[in-house]
């Protein structure tokens, strides 16, 4: 009886530590590619995650660093030299082992033109290094003037400006730490289906069905967390209703980038678990200051406070969008000034008294442009312009809602003179201000509203070098001020992306950055 | 025949050089270019610039004075005459290999869609013929009417509402089940499990097929039903039919032996056109059920602005019609000995 009890205790205590099983994830698409730093997409990024490691890591659910396949960073004073302290111990799945020379292989693959492992002759641009790093070797636009070996374990960034936020670019989800050997075998072919793509993950890469899934199995020797499931497939499901179909049909485990009216679908289902993602975005409306009528700050701001921001955003996001009157998402509110008011006025009365104040008593007509496609931060572009065109007409400004080709639209925003008003937002890359700020203001600003004064060019400079939180706070407040007072991009919303799971999906912790890896994740009490 | 074949296979090939050049300049006049669609938000103009001078997209495309030589068309034409279709822009992955890795899903796909349109289109293009103008015809009719007027993305969002999402008996999308994976031999999920001896993966590939199969396969199966009941209603009043019949011989037998066979010439050709049809690639209902065919990927392309892959796939689409269509000609010589090819 006793020999009864005790191996029913323990058939009892191996079912509650038994991991395993398949984890399916419904992906939004094909990654274009499982060669890290040569994509921008966030389909690649997630299973890159999996498969790579980053020298630096994101504490769950923030953008805060912590260590990843470095252990520590130190700089010098003006944030010129960076030197990171590698792990130890840590073998790529190919059983390479992980070092200075490792890490200084995949830089020079990113940044340097000429290396001879960097296969630009097969069309590769690494673009996303670029975009962060301001440029490649050999351009002055480029910020990064060396990496060197101090050691085995230990290599040293040596920058042409003060980049105080260096460890987040150089951790972000772009840039896995490859093995040589792998890259080195499989060439120009690395990171396509029919490679082989080799990193120190929780994950090792086992197959990708060109168009259909991708599978990776739990790596045995992993140096952090080992995985709780076997392996994950990631289903590549473009349409999202289909993606909701898909999880509560049970054929997938979860998934993200759902149509925010599948909230409502998912909280009348007693299978699965809506999942709201933080906040990395914002979503924008932005005023042509070269249109004769908005060129008068007296008229933008009559705009900013024409329309029923709060009204809007619970219409169309529901508990899934906030509003404020920053350009940064929640999680940065430190950069925020005090002196901004927490949200811009709706007061359509005092609107019209400006417009009057500023010559337009009878209003004027005016171009505003919505985009054709539904993007993470604005999902149903039309309806929405149509809401705030409603409410400026109540104010005396005649709206007349125009669209294009997503493609087309993007480029023509950039054209002089540009669109009068039109919709875009942004999606944040690594947690600086900077990298929402930069892209509309500063030297590499979007040319799309004739507004970009010296000031911020100068302020954001300072931004970039400023050491620690409470110095770069004092830096953006002050950029939040003059942006909020220009009244030329007025912010409607920092939205959540909607992820949908089953009940049984326990540990998923989605990053505001867009990529989080699965090993924390279990699926106990999946059929 | 021989020398018909050669003509054939001449027109063909100037049907092919024709497309290549109107599909090159096309996608070209197409709004919005590659560089801005894949930045997206990021599309500075400096950006863009630097990323098309990258890709070789700030060339000339036909026509360079100052160098024949240096325009995108030229340099295509050098890489299609070595056989190179060109790498994606997004994916950088060479066309010819994304053809080869998807045309056995859409051959799978547009076997199951012809077998559904024939198996139902055909019986019930006899049955109306055979009841002209009773209830049978009009239903079968109506049913027709209905199966060519239903866009194929409502119906295929249909089917998987009431199929997969409320009475859960079929997968919404996707072609195996997740935790079911074997090394493909043909790349066609149904022939490779056989193959191998695995029948949880046979019975999972043909049931993701179902779906699909019959959105695919609705307009098809309705054009069927239609031509072959208006074929065998000719058939049908001939003389050699009423002669047959005179003759004492049973309806079934006359029927099947004298009426079928020369009904089927017409529905022979209309088969025909659609497994062109349906082998370039099914891309709306691809696109819906996750189907990583030649479709859905050209789908991707268009939308991406992904010039290589619209072009390979357009082009590669052309010649599988035309080719089709040059085997159904052929065919017709068989099926009937009036035919010459003189």
């Amino acid at each position: 009886m006793k020999r009864i009890a005790i191996s029913a205790a323990l058939a009892l205590s191996s079912v509650a530590f038994a991991a395993g099983g398949t984890l399916v994830y419904g992906s939004g698409g094909q990654p274009v590619s499982l060669e890290s730093g040569n994509i921008t997409d966030g389909n690649s990024i997630i299973v890159q995650r999996q498969i790579y490691d980053t020298l630096v890591d994101f504490a769950d659910g923030s953008t805060k660093p912590i260590p990843g396949l470095a252990t520590r960073w130190t700089s010098n004073k003006d944030a010129t030299e960076w030197t990171f302290t590698l792990r130890k111990n840590v073998k790529f799945t190919d059983g390479t082992p992980f070092n200075a020379d490792a890490v200084i292989f995949n830089v020079n693959r990113w940044w340097d033109p000429k290396f001879e492992f960097g296969y630009r002759d097969s069309g590769k641009t690494y673009e996303i290094w670029g975009q962060l790093m301001g440029g490649y070797k050999g351009e002055a636009s480029g910020f990064l003037k060396s990496v060197t070996k101090v050691n085995d374990y230990s290599v040293k960034f040596t920058l042409t400006s003060p980049v105080t936020v260096f460890p987040d670019l150089i951790g972000s989800g772009y840039f896995g730490i490859a093995s040589p050997t792998a890259i080195k075998a499989q060439g120009e072919k690395y990171g396509t289906p029919a490679s082989k793509p080799v990193g120190t993950g929780p994950f090792v890469f086992d197959s990708w069905k060109t168009g259909d899934r991708i599978v990776v199995k739990a790596n045995p020797n992993y140096w952090d967390a080992k995985a709780q499931v076997d392996e994950v497939v990631f289903r590549f499901i473009t349409d999202r209703n289909q993606r909701l179909n898909e999880l509560r049909a049970g054929t997938i485990d979860f998934t993200s980038d759902l149509d925010p009216q599948a909230a409502k679908n998912m909280k009348n289902d007693a299978k699965v678990d809506a999942v709201l993602k933080p906040s990395f975005n914002v979503g924008f409306i932005s005023l042509n200051v070269r249109n004769e009528y908005l060129k008068n700050v007296k008229v933008r701001q009559a705009i900013s406070m024409a329309f029923d921001k709060k009204a809007i955003v619970e219409e169309f996001w529901g508990d899934i969008g906030t509003s404020n009157a920053s350009f940064l998402p929640p999680v940065m509110a430190w950069a925020n000034s005090k002196k901004v008011p927490a949200d811009y006025k709706y007061d359509p009365a005092a609107a019209k008294k400006l417009l009057a104040e500023a010559g337009y008593p009878n209003g004027f007509s005016l171009d505003f442009w919505y985009m054709p496609v539904s993007r993470p931060y604005f999902p149903s572009p039309k309806d929405i312009a149509e809401a705030v065109a409603a409410e400026l007409s109540g104010i005396g400004i005649k709206v007349n809602l125009k669209t294009k080709d997503w493609a087309q639209y993007l480029a023509d925003r950039n054209t002089a003179p540009g669109f009068d008003i039109y919709m875009i937002g942004w999606t944040g890359d690594y947690g600086d201000p900077d990298n929402f700020y930069s892209a509309y203001y500063g030297p590499s600003a979007s040319d799309d509203s004739g507004y970009n004064p010296k000031e911020l060019a100068d302020l954001l400079e300072q931004g970039k070098a400023a050491k620690g939180q409470a110095a770069k706070a004092k830096v953006y407040s002050k950029i939040h001020e003059i942006t909020y007072n220009a009244y030329v991009r007025i912010p409607v919303v920092h939205s959540q992306p909607l992820g949908g799971k089953a009940k049984y999906v326990k540990g998923w912790v989605p990053s505001p950055l867009g990529s989080e890896a699965f090993n924390k994740i279990t699926i106990d009490g999946k059929k | 025949m021989t020398a018909f074949i050669l003509r054939r296979l001449f027109r063909t090939l100037t049907v092919l050089i024709g497309v290549t050049i109107v599909v090159f300049g096309f996608v070209r006049l197409i709004p919005g270019d590659p560089a801005v669609v894949m930045l997206g938000e990021r599309a500075n103009p400096q950006v863009a610039a630097a990323f098309r001078e990258r890709l070789g997209l700030n060339k000339p495309i036909f026509f360079n004075f100052a160098a024949p030589a240096d325009t995108q068309f030229v340099r295509y034409v050098q890489q299609l005459s070595k056989g190179d279709l060109g790498q994606g822009i997004k994916s950088q992955i060479p066309v010819a290999d994304e053809l080869r890795s998807r045309f056995p899903a859409t051959v799978e796909l547009a076997i199951g869609a012809l077998l559904f349109a024939l198996l139902v289109g055909m019986p019930a293009g006899i049955i109306a013929a055979l009841n002209r103008n009773k209830p049978l015809d009009n239903i079968a009719m109506t049913i027709s009417l209905v199966g060519v007027s239903m866009p194929i993305f409502w119906l295929g969002l249909l089917l998987v509402y009431f199929f997969a999402v409320q009475l859960p008996w079929l997968p919404p999308s996707g072609r195996l089940d997740p935790t079911i994976n074997f090394d493909s031999i043909t790349g066609m999920n149904v022939l490779d499990s056989i193959l191998k001896g695995r029948l949880d993966g046979l019975g999972s590939a043909l049931k993701h097929l179902i779906l699909p199969s019959i959105a695919l396969g609705t307009i098809p199966m309705a054009i069927i039903a239609r031509i072959t009941r208006s074929s065998m209603l000719e058939v049908l009043s001939q003389d050699y039919v009423r002669t047959a019949t005179a003759k004492g011989l049973n309806q079934r037998s006359v029927i099947l032996k004298h009426a079928l066979r020369n009904a089927l010439l017409p529905v022979v050709t209309v088969i025909g056109l659609q497994i062109g049809l349906l082998l370039g690639g099914a891309i709306l209902t691809e696109s819906i059920f996750s189907w990583p065919g030649i479709g859905s990927w050209l789908y991707q392309g268009i939308f991406e602005r992904d010039y290589p892959v619209i072009q390979g796939g357009v082009i590669f689409g052309a010649l599988v019609f035309s080719v089709v269509n040059l085997l159904i000609d052929i065919s017709y010589a068989f099926l009937d000995p009036r035919i010459h090819y003189s």
